[in-house]
């Protein structure tokens, strides 16, 4: 499915990622764990294509992700910290637009269903900049169940979320594993990701540990 | 997709008004400006009234094209763009058209202020007046839009972002002022055709240098 | 890393070259005729035309770079680009003070908006945005790709901006030099000679700053 290898990353000559290699299989779920500032969401970035990176190659679906065409990221989905979508357009329209620049516009209709059952039923035409934390958090995840994709990249999924909420993310991420689709999230809660992952990988000081 | 973008580019200003509103106003306390540090008279402004338009137009652009591309790293927005699966020059061939046409817009409202302001009388033949000043956005803001892009995620992009577009336009500032110049005068077609090729080539050779380089620099 | 100067090649190229920049400059005091109306004035231009040449080389350097990163992603084409930037920005200010020099004398005002000289200003105005960029930009991680597409558009325009500012001023005369080609052989052979030395010395300096350049960022990056 995802194959990374020899991936190097520095911000000013200090190294984050150092040569890290490593393969998502085909219905894996891979969680990322490491400290603060280990570069993990950099590691997402990069395999999204937002980040450039120093050096290294990487392989979706057996084509080249760094140099090849746009079209090889269709089925890629990264779901970052920031919510990634217009703070004036509404949660539907963000939607929209996301959705059909992913090549599979979907209906109004479907959309709302969506964002229902993620508990954004009633600001579902609100700007999304009045959103707080949990409800942008809700917002990304019913992207990610819209969306059409073979590997889903998540960054803490389950942050500003409450109690309800982090049981409504936990269930679309069993479903989606159940569905045999491969992702990659990033977690800190041990617990939860012996429970999600089918393989941890620990990056410190740059490194897969 | 083009159109998706460029859709979405409208939309969000049609909500927001925030780019072609703060252009406007700009433009506005700028012809101010010029009115008050020049003694307004018919045969002292006449000589540089091109000159001055095109100054306004130019800051004014910058103005523009930096809203434009700053209101993106709001949420994080551009990487929506950036991530999908479209070819990243469409993401520079709509924000080079929706720059023109805020900045026409904003132009079509500046006019009256401007010519009666400063006393100016209108050009004799409008509607070539009107043509070249489409054609003259369009080259401003080519490059400005490739520019705004490669500045867009420095630090001090607002510094940075004037000081390399205003050299980098000034064939297409000597070309337009000379081009209204000419047409405020009612000059022959001849007298400006070679100007008018700078535009053209200007437009062409930016907008498909913008189109190929935006794939290597709009990641972070 | 070795000094640049322990290799052999380097050392006599070095020595060589200095050697023939010397002697370039005696042949131009002594051997060169007087222009009658320009006397000493005129010398200038054995220096000002060749630092101009070596500096839209050194720029037309910094776009082939700047193509050849974006290509190969390779970081050795960021070293290439920012070493021809800054040794192109020492040339095109060279030009920007010999010209005044000569213009002064000659005619009557040190500033006349003569096209290849407007052009020079341009480009050296474009390229200290650039070396703002550089500097102030952020990481050059980042930095260096946001470099490599200045230093691209800037040579593109360099057409542009050359034949809009040579209609721009039509009155202006180009500078008697211009016409290089149909000067007697007394001028044009030394001329010549010098132009061979100012692309040799550009070759030697390009290729240590480059050698500088790299140690420096492996220094930073070690710390």
């Amino acid at each position: 499915m995802l194959s990374v290898s020899n991936i190097s990353k520095s911000f000013d000559h200090r190294t984050v990622l150092n040569n890290i290699t490593f393969h998502v299989e085909v219905g894996e779920t891979v969680i990322i764990m490491g400290k603060n500032g280990a570069g993990k969401s950099t590691l997402l970035r990069i395999i999204a294509r937002i980040m450039a990176c120093d050096k290294g190659e990487i392989l979706f679906q057996n084509n080249d992700l760094l140099n090849g065409s746009p079209l090889v990221r269709q089925k890629l989905l990264y779901v970052g910290h920031a919510s990634a979508m217009y703070t004036i357009l509404s949660a539907i329209e963000n939607l929209q637009l996301a959705l059909t620049l992913r090549g599979t516009p979907v209906e109004i209709s479907r959309i709302q269903d969506q964002l229902n059952y993620y508990g954004l039923t009633n600001q579902s035409n609100d700007p999304i900049s009045i959103y707080s934390q949990g409800m942008l958090q809700r917002l990304k995840l019913a992207y990610a169940s819209l969306a059409s994709w073979n590997l889903l990249l998540i960054d803490e999924p389950f942050s500003g979320l409450d109690t309800e909420g982090i049981a409504l993310v936990n269930k679309s991420l069993h479903r989606w594993k159940k569905l045999g689709k491969s992702m990659m999230i990033v977690l800190h809660n041990q617990s939860r990701a012996e429970e999600l992952g089918d393989r941890i990988l620990r990056i410190k000081k740059g490194l897969i540990a | 997709m083009f159109f998706t973008l460029l859709k979405k580019e409208l939309f969000v200003e049609f909500r927001s008004r925030e780019v072609t509103l703060s252009m406007l106003v700009f433009g506005l306390s700028i012809i101010l400006t010029f009115a008050l540090s020049s003694n307004v008279s018919p045969t002292i402004i006449a000589n540089y009234a091109p000159g001055m338009f095109w100054i306004m137009v130019l800051f004014v652009a910058v103005i523009g094209v930096h809203r434009t591309f700053s209101y993106e790293k709001e949420f994080d927005a551009f990487s929506m763009l950036i991530s999908a699966p479209i070819d990243r020059g469409f993401i520079f061939l709509t924000k080079w058209m929706s720059g023109f046409i805020f900045l026409t817009i904003m132009e079509a409202l500046i006019l009256i202020p401007f010519f009666k302001f400063l006393m100016i009388d209108f050009p004799l033949q409008p509607w070539i007046a009107i043509g070249t000043t489409l054609l003259i956005n369009c080259a401003i803001m080519a490059i400005a839009s490739l520019v705004s892009g490669i500045a867009m995620r420095a630090r001090l992009s607002e510094v940075l972002l004037p000081i390399l577009l205003f050299p980098l336009v000034s064939p297409v500032i000597i070309a337009a002022t000379k081009i209204s110049g000419s047409i405020m005068v009612g000059d022959p077609y001849s007298f400006w055709k070679i100007w008018l090729l700078i535009i053209l080539t200007v437009i062409v050779i930016f907008g498909l240098v913008g189109y190929t380089l935006f794939d290597f620099i709009t990641e972070e | 890393m070795k000094p640049f100067f322990n290799n052999k090649k380097n050392r006599s190229g070095l020595v060589l070259i200095a050697a023939m920049m010397l002697f370039n400059v005696w042949n131009v005091i002594m051997n060169t005729p007087m222009v009658p109306e320009q006397h000493w004035a005129q010398k200038i231009f054995y220096v000002h035309v060749p630092s101009a040449w070596v500096g839209f080389l050194s720029y037309f350097v910094v776009m082939v770079a700047g193509i050849l990163f974006f290509m190969k992603k390779d970081d050795y084409w960021d070293l290439v680009g920012l070493a021809a930037a800054e040794i192109g920005t020492v040339f095109m200010s060279l030009v920007l003070i010999t010209g005044p020099i000569w213009a002064k004398p000659i005619w009557g005002k040190p500033w006349i908006w003569e096209p290849r000289l407007t052009t020079t200003l341009i480009l050296f105005l474009i390229y200290i945005g650039y070396f703002m960029m550089r500097t102030f930009g952020g990481h050059i991680e980042r930095v260096k790709r946001y470099a490599a597409a200045v230093g691209i558009i800037a040579f593109v325009d360099v057409p542009i901006i050359f034949v809009s500012v040579k209609f721009w001023t039509p009155e202006i005369q180009s500078h008697p030099q211009v016409e290089m080609a149909q000067q007697p052989s007394g001028i044009l052979i030394p001329f010549l000679l010098s132009l061979s030395i100012f692309t040799l010395l550009y070759v030697l300096m390009l290729k240590y700053r480059i050698h500088v350049i790299r140690i420096n960022s492996r220094v930073r990056a070690d710390v």
